[in-house]
């Protein structure tokens, strides 16, 4: 008898191949669809620069922040003690809940599993992993104030 | 019946049906009582299981697909936080959803599928109505059927150390009616709580007050906790660093805490003792560890004993103190009826359990060194303990 190993393609082990080979593929054709039919699509909705509404701003004048959609994201506009503007992404990194600037510590905080970050979104204490991303918040000349992107250098 | 789906209506539905319709509030009251009394019966019944070692061989696929139906019961516990879309069920989804984007390769697909998008939204709701009303009840019905049939066919577990199952009374009429009694009381106990108290007993985690109304663009409010059955995880996700072993600090949790319920899954096949239809006291020792594990952090999840404010560095020392001497407390009852009542007489995982509380609580160390010493320890003493057996049997086996 020849051993196992030295064996020449047979029929058998041909039909074999192509039996898995569809068996894959049809696999595949199946859940294929599954697979996209439960990842929705990405939303599309307004993106580039982005100006707060009046009731933001006297939001943002009463608490020190206020958190406004901004390209499907959420940013936080923090006016700081010395009034000056800054963005921060809203999300915080550890679970994704929504942080809040601490005007008494000067800080931003996330309530969720107390972890604090600096003004620039540095984390200072507490689980996150990563900084909060930066964004650009202009003042206008009329007073208004405009979102106009993240910042892609620290 | 009254509930309507979505973000303009689900929160809106809700009110109406707690303030307008009549006795609607005695509904919601009753959904809600049931569903954690279901969860802590349920907690009950697995840990008896276990104890008992009612998860010998044949009837180790009882176990997992009991298994099984309390993971789906948290689901349903989970996905119905969401559907009054109010601002604890809207943190509360944003964070357990989130924890699945440290899943290797597929977070990101998953998050997506679970959300219905990047973010938690009316999609999500959608998404978490279907899985609580469709999905998680037809896999239910299919698993306690499935469970049923294995209890009845396999019959209850006999005592260890027996090999039948003592004869129960006949089921008509005696079991019927004894049935039916228990299940008259636990209505009666239900539907006291229910009236008495409406929006739950007010223990931060088992209480279901409607609240105020998600709004994604307000941030997350300072006390905010999950159901009391998830505030172990809570916790333990704030015990871990930005950075551990190379990986971020939430997967490398995601990672202990699937190894340790996979291990929970697989305890029938580990137990040989058990399966040899001996006492198995190590896995019942293996119970009791976990037990004050979950413990201490559900406690610790409660700020017993917090100063205020309770997020200072201060007040969560005290907090790991008291909660660490309450813990002690009920793991030295344990330990003295397990010795004393049932002659146990191996205690290495709760010891460890024990010492990783004091050594956080009292002493000061980080929950995770801790448990790195208290888990080194735990290994040590178990390789030494077999070892031993081992060679006593060694030793008997080869006298004559
Ligand atoms: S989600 Fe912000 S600290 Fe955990």
């Amino acid at each position: 008898m020849r051993s196992e190993t030295d064996q020449k393609p047979t029929r058998r082990s041909f039909l074999d191949l192509l039996l898995g080979v569809s068996v894959v593929a049809w696999l595949g054709s199946v859940l294929y669809p599954v697979f996209r039919y439960l990842k929705p699509l990405p939303q599309s909705g307004p993106v580039g620069p982005t100006r707060l509404t009046a009731t933001e701003l006297t939001k943002l004048e009463k608490d020190g922040f206020v958190i406004v959609p901004f390209s499907g994201k959420r940013v936080l506009v923090v006016q700081n003690a010395a009034h000056q503007l800054l963005a921060l992404d809203a999300k915080c990194t550890h679970e994704g809940c929504t942080v809040q600037y601490l005007a008494g510590e000067s800080v931003i905080w996330c309530a969720c599993h107390n972890a604090r970050f600096d003004l620039d979104g540095r984390v200072l204490s507490g689980p996150p992993p990563r900084p909060l991303p930066r964004y650009t918040a202009e003042r206008q000349e009329d007073g208004g104030v405009v979102i106009v992107g993240e910042r892609t250098s620290a | 019946m009254y509930y309507q789906p979505g973000e303009a209506t689900a929160y809106e539905s809700m009110r109406y049906l707690t303030t307008k319709v009549p006795f609607g509030w005695l509904m919601r009251s009753v959904h809600c009582w049931s569903a954690h009394l279901m969860i802590i019966s349920l907690v009950a019944h697995m840990f008896s299981t276990m104890m008992l070692k009612a998860y010998r061989p044949p009837r180790e696929l009882t176990w997992v697909t009991g298994y099984i139906m309390f993971a789906l019961t948290l689901g349903f516990g989970f996905s119905g936080y969401l559907l009054p879309w109010n601002k604890l069920a809207f943190f509360a989804t944003s964070v357990g959803t989130d924890l699945v984007k440290s899943v290797p390769v597929a977070g990101d697909w998953l998050l997506h599928v679970l959300r219905g998008g990047p973010d938690v939204t009316a999609n999500t709701l959608y998404r978490f109505f279907a899985l609580h009303v469709v999905i998680l009840p037809l896999l239910f019905v299919g698993l306690i059927g499935i469970h049923l049939l294995f209890v009845q066919r396999q019959g209850m577990a006999p005592p260890i150390g027996q090999k039948v199952a003592p004869r129960g009374m006949k089921f008509f009429p005696s079991f019927a009616l004894r049935d039916l009694l228990l299940w008259l009381f636990c209505f009666m106990i239900l539907l006291v709580l229910a009236v008495f108290l409406p929006y739950g007993p007010g223990i931060p985690g088992m209480e279901w007050e409607l609240g105020e109304k998600a709004n994604p663009l307000e941030p997350a409010f300072p006390g905010i906790k999950p159901e009391w059955y998830f505030l172990w995880e809570y916790q333990l996700l704030k015990e871990f660093p930005p950075h551990l072993l190379g990986l971020e600090g939430p997967q490398l949790c995601l990672l202990v805490v699937t190894l340790l319920l996979g291990i929970w899954a697989i305890i029938p096949w580990l137990d040989r003792q058990a399966a040899r239809n001996e006492p198995s006291p190590s896995f019942s020792d293996f119970g009791w560890g976990a037990i004050v594990f979950l413990t201490f952090l559900t406690l610790k999840a409660w700020d017993i004993g917090g100063l205020q404010p309770v997020d200072s560095p201060a007040s969560i020392k005290v907090i790991s103190r008291t909660c660490a001497w309450w813990t002690l407390g009920l793991g030295a009852v344990i330990v003295a009826v397990r010795w004393v009542v049932y002659k146990h007489r191996w205690f290495i995982f709760t010891g460890a359990a024990l010492l990783h509380v004091a050594l956080h609580g009292l002493l000061g160390l980080s929950y995770l060194t801790a448990g790195a010493i208290a888990g080194l320890l735990a290994v040590i003493a178990v390789v030494t303990r077999v070892l031993a057996a081992r060679r006593v049997k060694a030793t008997v086996g080869a006298s004559p």
